[in-house]
């Protein structure tokens, strides 16, 4: 009976004494505590549901809806009731997707595709844009409409996506459907990657259910080190560094020094990095332990060299959406299309419009307006293939135009993939003036010059993707337009920070890390026996921990 | 090829690292990126608050602080012939010291040629104008003034503030009473004094008035500066025209109008005139309310102790308070100690200053607003917030201040971290201050206090005027007295 006591008394001295009520707060909806990976109450749960799972890893439907019924308490704990939308526009479409396979008339097929998409761009222009729109429109048109309350279900952008991929992959006829409901559903539910992603196709990702459950120990230990990595990145870099310095920056970017508001960028730059990657890796790797192989969706993009580059290796799975289902779409690289040409229209109008209202004021909107336009045209009216530059250009602005709403509703996001859809046709008619050499690497200072350049371009670009409005966006550019040289105060700032910059750093060394470096970590990681590499995790969730737990840092206003 | 073995490994491995992690828990410390003290000199936080905490830890005083009994009655006696009904400790609102502002916005009401004016010192809070802003708009919208009050020269928050926009060159020498503990010449009703020191560069000020409703030009500006054996040269350049002007320092406080009437903006270029100290700019039309905002980050009230109070004085002739707001409370709360006697004698003196300083003048005493802090994983109430709030309440009592408790205002325990979640949210990630959105929220919440006292006042000033001469109506006194009986309750 003693050890029972001991026990017992051991469980609450760690864990606190267990109530009824405690137990249901982990299985009933909270908006305030969403079921994220990186919290204790995931872990025990993964656990539980693990240790089932390497039971039924040799069942089919039993397994299937066995994670299938995981992943909709997952959601449910994340958007409550909304786990209905996510069931109802499952059935839509699986209904959709099979009529659209079964019919032989091409126009047929396309009525139903169409359908298809409109409903669910509906259903996520709705609960995301639907006020935006509103507010837009009244400020436009001095209107008065009410803003609807809506509740945006967490993860809604992701699984609208992954769903379109799968209906019409099925209308290009690059993909079979599944043979059941059940299967389907289990591809579009699937936890890992159900609220942030990576979006996963269809083409990559059913085959893999017809596969028989494998898991080798390369497995295991590529996923480990991607969850390892995956919360540090999220949990200790991205967290501690903005609650305790970026959004307070940005907040009132007026209040901070110019060197602050400049930091503060380049903190959110590595900020967001760790944050949408972090989460990437640990629903790769969390995908990976129950024997499910999700693509790569961030490749160290800030090594990247030129713009092209960097959407070759930031958020590889969206972009690829994009390229694939909208850009192609609405033409390619081929021909122009009604809508490959109306939001371009529609952005440089609204544009010119804003810098013509406020030429009273000052003249910098009107220049800036003029000179995005005509930088824009230069960039096929250059060209020696102008007709197909100009297509391609405007089929690209466009894409790049929604991926940045795709990101939010807000002009701010506008802008931010507007920068993008200029850069990328700048960095087009740039590279026919001067083509890289294929046969030999470009030299050391041009390289480095390249990545310096396109890093703070983007870090530029993400200024406006963070400031709450348009306008605080130009008072922290405006802010960091005033920075003079004066290191003796950035060192008492970076001192009064040590620990935001002490993370920081760390956070971009371990970005610029050779490739070299990191696959040496990962062969020694590899090579660890297994009871250490726990030790290793467990320290990891210590770290997490102890970082959640840290007190936030206390305002501090310098004097210089 | 077997694949049991590496399901039940992977799921010992995350099982593993669950015990290890207990382990990690029970050897390791809790946090981690421990709170560093910072190099205070880098810091803006006001000398006289560091000497008092340092002294305070040195002191072995016992809590001194007797649980004051929330319940106990305060009961006031009459002022000209008012009485304010009791109230208890907890419900704390001290009209009653207020009678002297409210009769002189009465008179403004009767007469809208008449003035009021109001001094409003603050910490970071206030910084860029926020609240003091909202509750001069509000003041403005209810009993008319236009103009934004004294204005410092520079200030560390100049460029965040709306209300007036402001620009000034690099070469100003500015002491604070935040830092500075004899300054070269006194310090200004803002707590500042500057110099135009530079021989060889002019030293000049810009201002430009703001969008904000009633503040959409500068009326009569007004310089301020003080006593010097020398003498000094101004230009005010508004447009194209510059008004050549000589700086007369006879006086303790010397005053010089740029121009009469309502100007959009100009510029004030100072040509030697060193060694004369230089307070700041005041604009105001001459009639209805006006709000000077004196907001100084960092600080905690205690440097206005050091006011000299002739200096005051003699601003007090020209601007004449009626009421003096005092909202500090931020800068205090990180310092570890729930025990604030310290901050009250402190404060104390601080009141007792201001009245030394503005004869007759009312003071409102504004509490700390809620605070967040991380406790466990949860950000809470800090547990300071409540004892400083006491104690702020305390010398608001013994000093016969009014009182405004801003924390319970806001919503009490815990109502800070709902202002930040809030969408839009209304405070900032620092959970501390409030954003331009909440600023007005609390701006409104502080008229509207303020404003119910004035309103009673209204009641209980006409009871007083109707009762002695119809005492025999006696329908008419029940009904009154009714009336009193419910705001008894």
């Amino acid at each position: 009976m003693i050890t029972i006591d001991s026990i017992n008394d051991w469980f609450i001295q760690n864990f606190g004494a267990i109530s009824i009520e405690q137990v249901k707060s982990w299985f009933i909806y909270n908006p305030d505590e969403k079921l994220l990976f990186n919290t204790g109450l995931f872990l025990g749960l993964f656990l539980v549901f693990y240790f089932v799972y390497a039971f039924l890893r040799k069942t089919f439907y039993l397994r299937l809806t066995y994670v299938i019924l995981f992943s909709l308490f997952f959601y449910y704990k994340s958007s409550g009731i909304y786990f209905l939308l996510l069931l109802l526009s499952s059935v839509v479409d699986y209904g959709l997707s099979q009529i659209i396979y079964r019919e032989k008339k091409d126009n047929v097929k396309k009525i139903y595709l169409v359908i298809s998409v409109i409903l669910n761009l509906a259903l996520l222009g709705y609960f995301k844009y639907m006020n935006f729109l509103i507010v837009t429109f009244n400020d436009m048109f001095s209107g008065n409409f009410e803003l609807h309350n809506v509740f945006l279900p967490v993860g809604i952008s992701f699984y609208t996506f992954q769903s379109m991929s799968y209906i019409i992959e099925i209308y290009r006829e690059e993909i079979k459907p599944t043979k059941n409901y059940i299967e389907y559903l289990f591809f579009v539910s699937f936890f890992p990657q159900l609220v942030a992603g990576p979006i996963v196709r269809a083409k990559d990702f059913l085959p893999q259910i017809y596969e028989k459950l494998n898991l080798t120990r390369q497995d295991v230990n590529n996923a480990l080190f991607l969850i390892i990595g995956g919360l540090i990145k999220k949990t200790v870099i991205s967290n501690y560094i903005s609650v305790n310095f970026v959004d307070r920056v940005f907040d009132t970017p007026m209040n901070y020094t110019s060197f602050e508001n400049l930091m503060a960028s380049y903190g959110y730059a590595i900020q967001i990095y760790c944050d949408f990657s972090g989460y990437s890796d640990m629903a790769i790797g969390i995908a990976l332990l129950l024997g499910f192989k999700l693509p790569t969706n961030f490749r160290t993009p800030y090594k990247s060299t030129s713009i092209t580059d960097f959407w070759r290796r930031w958020h590889i799975s969206l972009s690829t959406w994009l390229k694939d289902f909208l850009y192609i779409s609405i033409g390619g690289n081929r021909e122009g299309s009604f809508a490959g040409y109306l939001f371009p229209s529609l952005f440089f109008f609204g544009l010119l419009l804003w810098g013509i209202t406020n030429y009273t004021t000052s003249i910098i909107p009107l220049i800036v307006a003029i000179s995005g336009v005509t930088l824009f045209c230069l960039s096929f009216l250059l060209s020696s293939k102008r007709k197909q530059t100009l297509v391609t250009n405007f089929n690209l602005f466009t894409t790049m135009l929604l991926g940045g709403l795709w990101h939010g509703a807000g002009a701010q996001f506008i802008v931010w993939g507007a920068l993008h859809g200029l850069a990328l046709a700048v960095h087009k008619i740039f590279s026919e003036f001067f083509p890289s050499k294929k046969d030999k690497s470009p030299n050391f200072l041009w390289k480095f010059f390249s990545i310096l350049i396109t890093f703070h371009f983007v870090v530029f670009c993400w200024i406006f993707f963070r400031a709450r409005d348009f306008q605080t966006a130009l008072q922290v550019i405006n802010n960091i337009g005033q920075l003079t040289f004066e290191p003796e105060n950035w060192k008492i700032i970076v001192l009064g920070y040590k620990n935001v910059f002490l993370l920081m750093l760390f956070g971009y060394v371990w970005h610029f890390l050779p490739e070299v470096l990191t696959n040496k970590m990962k062969f020694v990681f590899d090579k660890t026996p297994l009871l250490l590499k726990a030790v290793v995790l467990g320290f990891v969730y210590w770290i997490v921990y102890a970082t959640a737990v840290a007190g936030s840092q206390p305002f501090i206003y310098f004097q210089f | 090829m077997n694949t049991k073995s590496y399901f039940f490994q992977s799921f010992a491995i995350v099982a593993l690292a669950f015990v290890a992690f207990i382990g990690f828990k029970q050897i390791l410390p809790n946090k981690i990126f421990s709170d560093s003290k910072l190099d205070s000199k880098n810091v803006l936080i006001d000398s006289l608050l560091l000497e008092s905490v340092a002294k305070d830890s040195l002191s072995s005083e016992d809590d001194s602080i007797s649980e004051s009994n929330g319940k106990q009655k305060i009961v006031y006696d009459k002022t000209g012939g008012i009485e304010f009904p009791s109230e208890t400790f907890d419900n704390y609102k001290g009209y009653q010291y207020l009678i002297s502002f409210y009769e002189k916005l009465y008179q403004l009401e009767k007469n809208p040629q008449s003035k009021v004016r109001i001094a409003y010192y603050g910490d970071s809070m206030t910084d860029g104008d926020l609240i003091v802003q909202d509750v001069r708009v509000n003041y403005q919208e209810r009993f008319g003034g236009n103009g934004v009050g004294f204005v410092s020269i520079t200030s560390e928050s100049a460029a965040s503030r709306a209300s007036v926009k402001s620009l000034y060159s690099k070469n100003w020498k500015m002491q604070s009473y935040l830092n500075v503990k004899r300054p070269v010449s006194p310090f200004g009703v803002n707590g500042h004094v500057f110099f135009a020191n530079n021989r060889s560069n002019a030293t000049w000020v810009q201002y430009e008035a703001g969008t904000n409703k009633f503040s959409t030009t500068l009326d009569n500006p007004t310089l301020f500066y003080g006593r010097s054996s020398k003498s000094g040269k101004v230009n005010f350049i508004i447009g194209k025209d510059t008004l050549k002007k000589s700086l007369v320092s006879n006086s303790l406080v010397n005053t010089l109008k740029v121009t009469s009437g309502s100007i959009k903006a100009f510029k004030a270029s100072f040509v030697q005139s060193d060694s004369i100290p230089i307070y700041g700019f005041n604009f105001d039309n001459g009639s209805g309310v006006h709000v000077d905002n004196f907001s100084q980050r960092g600080n905690s009230g205690l440097p206005i102790s050091m006011f000299d109070a002739s200096v005051m004085q003699a601003f007090n002739n020209t601007l004449k308070y009626d009421l003096v707001i005092l909202h500090y409370g931020t800068n205090v709360l990180n310092y570890g100690t729930k025990n604030y006697s310290w901050y009250e004698k402190g404060m104390t003196k601080v009141v007792n200053k201001i009245k030394e300083s503005f004869p007759g003048v009312s003071i409102l005493i504004i509490s700390t607003a809620d605070k967040s802090t991380k406790y466990a994983q949860e950000m809470k109430t800090d547990s300071a917030v409540v004892p400083l709030m006491n104690a702020q309440k305390k010398y608001a009592l013994e000093t016969e201040s009014g009182f405004v408790n801003l924390y319970t205002l806001m919503g009490g325990d815990g109502s800070m971290v709902k202002w930040v979640d809030e969408s839009p949210a209304k405070a900032n990630k620092d959970y501390t201050h409030f954003n331009q959105r909440g600023a007005k929220a609390i701006g409104k919440l502080l008229y509207d206090q303020l404003n119910k006292g004035y309103e009673d006042y209204k009641v209980l000033r006409q009871k007083r005027d109707v009762n002695p001469n119809k005492r025999r109506a006696a329908g008419r006194v029940d009904s009154v007295s009714v009336k009193t009986d419910s705001v008894n309750e």
